[in-house]
């Protein structure tokens, strides 16, 4: 991991600032987020529901459901090009050849009219410019570098006659199909068994090694990210809470946030009973702007400041990876360091 | 006087007719199943294991194909056929999707009053009573009381589930997944609620449930499925420790832990490939063709239940003695 | 239905008054009429209006004014018993069809099929052929007639509902059949088919009318608009207030039926409709959410 700090992310946000709106009702789904990530390197990005993680990160690259109106500000940098404000087009081209999402719902990332094999094939001649015999070659090899037996004949199959576990294999060959820079997988294992859930993040973490590519994994999955990720970003309400090293945030979390989910997760292993402890209450309502920090009304830890002021983003001490939490109480009250 | 289990299950199976050419789905194909009173008992499994379909088997919302089903030593079948109230407030059940069980247009306080309502419990006056200790049993506030279902969050849905199966004062629940649908965070609390339900009101809860981590935490006892029959049962924490069967050793390697040392440190067990099809399970063991330590015994002969080390059962060729000479053979 | 009365002044009232005022003149039309409908007066044949005869007399010097009020209550009521009648049967059989389930069910949808395969005026025709003509038999023809479409809508709507996982919660508390069915499924029911109902009503009316100017429904010398019109018909051009009068009723009374019916059908099914609808639907979001929140701030520790 040395030396990861300095290179340059291949892909990074900056103040991002996303709106969604109905006709009836508007939402600051994202409040000011930024994040990079690395080749190499996999950042989970990590909340629960309204947490902002899916819109924050695929809002940029145009990937939100039709219906909703969007509003995007602050920069997307991919490829020296910022994303935010950019055409459709251009979006789009940029989109297939840089980056390869991963959904949570395989099925509707393939088309179930064509066969499987094709449609790999397709994606690898228009994004890596491969020519029709290279291109079916390289389907059959993804499909093989995804862990799915016998591709040769899987080439030939219809999704449907595909199960859940090979389907969400065939939707990670055609992440990569393009040779993309950046792998998103948004959720890739909730609605997988235990068992499959455990072969899908084997099989990105084997793919990040063998391609050099950045991954960033959208999940409310502590166990994944402790699996599978480098850096850990913690979204709550559309800010970020706490971000770091999966060490330094997992092990020895700050934000009142973190703590609380960290201990309503229990862990498999650990032999003390330590009995799992809730956080009361529930996610804050979107459609009002309150001032201050988000987490407030739930907090254990609240002063009055909180409610007034939105907490900045401090750096606290940390070996390596910047350590970053928005609660200086916390940090005040246990006297952490911070650098400037 | 001998204790009657709360449940027994014997040689149950249940098959779903289908059209295609594989025959028919055996959801569950042969399960033996004993729950004492008082026990906090998981079901896992991954899908197409027959847990969901065991538990409502159990409960009489799905006909056996075959075997008995026994409630307080009696016959569910011929219970539910002659005093089918009487059985309701015996045992109850929560289902996994709290927004669908309860009917859109009923206020919360008709939600919670229709089993009363239906039983004839009490006065139009006892009834509200025991509508609002409902609500504080689950810790709701009783504000909530004339909303509609769709105006309460996924939380507090799912506790008005379980307020309205505790309102007939079961002694058995039911429980099919409860907390799937719910929000990390929010699945702690409910996990809770259920801890101090059962410590309070003495239930036998059976929980049917995906999530390993919950069942450790919470579960005194734990039976693994694996394609409509039992893989492994037994008390949680010394069956968690110490895995006998294979696919529970699989299933359990492939829960991650939180703390990324842990992560990093442990050596995981991978399987190979899909759950085969319920409609069509391989000959022999149904885990043979995923097993990496499977015998040739393993192709041809069905284990069955047999003594595990953890103190359970384990329906596994290599926890037999017979089989020693050769799994002692094959390790070394 | 309480809600239903809270929101009385969101009631579509230019809709419902001619309907309101059709049923209350059926109501009270003996009170109202100033002459017996049937009297007839040959001094006072063809007259025009007057202070005597508030809209003239016809042909044969009966009262115009008292016989369209005397037509109102006999569409009423024979409107309002084909109605209750196939409503009754329909709301039967097709609930009873979905229920079941099984070779009953697709016996019954084949026998409401076959109800359905001919437009209702055709039947009716066909079974007053051979019950006769007369008052009775007009009503049981159209009953027969029309009772086929509630009955494939009950179905519908049961057949939906029992595959909600909350019915099957109802068994699990100890419900018997009957107690879900009246109290789950048959206000889902009851919903949809009174939309439908209030809209069918019109179409009966009309109905009835085109029987009686057939010659099929109502006999002379009961007072019905249908048979008003054949009966203006010869005196078209001299008189045509004796087809205009009946004829504008009828049409007032049809129409107001049918925009009652999809009225009704607009408040209880939300669609997108522009203007005070979707601000009124956003006000029940915003308030949806207030209410959410209230009730998370209170009751939960700090």
């Amino acid at each position: 991991m040395a030396g990861m700090t300095e290179a340059q992310p291949v892909y990074s946000v900056e103040d991002l600032v996303i709106d969604l709106y109905t006709p009836t009702v508007s939402v600051r789904a994202v409040d000011g987020v930024s994040f990079g990530v690395r080749a190499r390197e996999t950042l989970a990005i990590v909340g629960e529901s309204g947490s902002g993680k899916t819109v924050s990160t695929l809002g940029p690259l145009g990937l939100l459901p039709e219906g909703v109106g969007v509003d995007i500000s602050g920069t997307a940098q991919a490829d020296g090009k910022n994303l935010v404000g950019m055409d459709s087009a251009r979006l789009s081209a940029l989109r297939g050849s840089y980056f390869g999402v991963i959904f949570q719902d395989p099925i509707s990332a393939l088309n179930p009219m064509l066969k499987v094999g094709p449609q790999l094939a397709e994606q690898a001649r228009r994004f890596a410019g491969l020519s029709r015999r290279e291109a079916r070659k390289e389907a059959v090899s993804l499909l093989a570098r995804s862990g799915i037996p016998d591709p040769e004949d899987r080439y030939h199959r219809y999704p449907h006659e595909m199960s859940g576990g090979m389907l969400q294999r065939v939707m990670i060959a055609l992440a990569l199909a393009s040779r993309p820079k950046v792998l998103i997988a948004d959720e890739p294992t909730t609605a997988l068994d235990a068992t499959v859930q455990a072969q899908i993040l084997d099989l990105i973490r084997h793919i990040q090694r063998d391609n050099n590519i950045a991954v960033i994994l959208i999940t409310h999955d502590i166990g994944a990210v402790a699996a599978v990720a480098d850096r850990v970003v913690v979204l709550y309400a559309g800010q970020i809470a706490e971000e770091g090293s999966v060490l330094d945030v997992l092990t020895g979390p700050v934000h009142p946030y973190t703590r609380g989910l960290l201990a309503s997760v229990p862990d498999f292993r650990a032999d003390e009973r330590a009995a799992t402890r809730e956080i009361p209450g529930l996610p804050p309502n979107q459609t009002t702007l309150e001032p201050g920090c988000r987490f407030a009304e739930r907090c254990g830890f609240v002063e009055p400041q909180c409610r007034v002021h939105r907490p900045p983003l401090a750096t606290i001490a940390a070996t390596g990876v910047p350590h970053r939490v928005a609660c200086p109480v916390v940090v005040r009250r246990e006297g952490i360091a911070v650098n400037a | 006087m001998p204790e009657t289990a709360a449940i027994e299950v014997k040689g149950l199976k249940v098959h779903f007719a289908s059209r295609s050419r594989a025959g028919p789905v055996r959801a569950v194909d042969g399960v033996d199943l004993t729950i004492p009173h008082g026990a906090f008992h998981g079901i896992v499994g991954e899908s197409g294991c027959g847990k969901t379909t065991l538990a409502r088997t159990i409960v009489g919302l799905q006909k056996e194909t075959e075997g008995t089903v026994l409630i307080a030593g009696r016959d569910r079948g011929e219970w539910l056929r002659s005093d089918r109230k009487s059985f309701s407030r015996k045992v109850q059940f929560v289902f996994q999707d709290p927004l669908g069980s309860m009917s859109r247009r009923q206020t919360i306080s008709q939600t919670l009053e229709e089993p009363l309502q239906i039983h004839r419990l009490g006065s139009s006056a006892e009834r509200r009573k025991r509508v609002a200790e409902l609500l504080d049993l689950v810790a709701l506030p009783q504000t909530v009381l004339d909303r509609l279902p769709r105006s309460l969050s996924g939380g507090q849905r799912q506790r008005v589930s379980i307020a309205r199966a505790l309102a007939l004062k079961p002694s058995i629940l039911v429980c099919d997944e409860p907390l799937s649908a719910l929000d990390v965070s929010i699945r702690a609390q409910i996990v809770n609620l259920f801890t101090s339900l059962q410590r309070q009101l003495g239930l036998t809860i059976v929980i049917v449930a995906h999530d390993l981590a919950i069942v450790r935490e919470v579960c005194s006892e734990v039976t693994v499925m694996y394609l409509g029959r039992i893989a492994e049962a037994g008390a949680t924490r010394p069956l968690f420790r110490e895995p006998a069967h294979p696919y529970s050793q699989a299933l359990l390697s492939a829960v991650p832990s939180p703390d990324p040392r842990v992560e990093s440190g442990r050596r995981r067990i991978l399987l190979a490939g899909d759950p085969p099809s319920p409609s069509n399970p391989p000959s022999g063991c149904r885990f043979h063709t995923r097993c990496a330590v499977a015998l040739d015994v393993c192709r041809v002969d069905q284990p069955v239940l047999r003594a595990a080390p953890h103190g359970g059962l384990a329906a596994c060729h290599l926890a037999d003695e017979r089989h020693r000479p050769i799994v002692e053979a094959r390790n070394s | 239905m309480s809600a239903a009365l809270a929101n009385m002044r969101k009631w579509p009232w230019p809709v419902l008054s001619p309907v309101i005022v059709f049923v209350l003149v059926g109501i009270f039309a003996p009170l109202i009429m100033r002459y017996d409908p049937g009297a007839q007066d040959y001094e006072a044949t063809l007259e025009g209006m007057s202070w005597a005869h508030w809209l003239g007399t016809d042909y044969l010097g009966r009262d115009v004014f008292s016989r369209i009020v005397g037509g109102a209550r006999i569409s009423l009521v024979a409107m309002s018993i084909v109605l209750v009648a196939a409503l009754a049967i329909g709301v039967t059989i097709g609930s009873f069809a979905g229920y079941v389930g099984g070779r009953v069910e697709l016996v019954l949808i084949s026998i409401i099929d076959i109800a359905l395969a001919l437009p209702s005026l055709v039947i009716a025709l066909a079974l007053i052929g051979i019950l006769g003509t007369g008052y009775w038999s007009m009503i049981t023809a159209l009953t027969l007639a029309w009772w086929a479409n509630y009955a494939r809508m009950s179905r519908a709507v049961v057949t939906a509902e029992l595959q909600q996982p909350y019915i099957e919660a109802a068994r699990v508390m100890g419900a018997s059949h009957l107690w879900i069915f009246v109290r789950h499924i048959l206000p889902h029911v009851l919903a949809l088919v009174v939309v439908y109902a209030s809209a069918d009503a019109g179409a009966l009316v009309l109905a009835i009318a085109t029987l009686s100017f057939l010659g099929l429904g109502v006999a002379p010398p009961t007072p019905e608009w249908g048979q008003m019109l054949v009966d203006g018909m010869s005196y078209i051009e001299e008189y045509p207030r004796l087809v205009i009068l009946p004829g504008l009723a009828l049409t007032l009374v049809v129409v107001s039926f049918n925009l009652l019916g999809e009225a009704f059908a607009l408040q209880k099914v939300p669609r997108p409709v522009k203007g005070s609808a979707l601000r009124g639907r956003r006000q029940a979001r915003i308030h949806e959410e207030e209410e959410r929140s209230a009730v998370e701030r209170s009751g939960w520790p700090a």
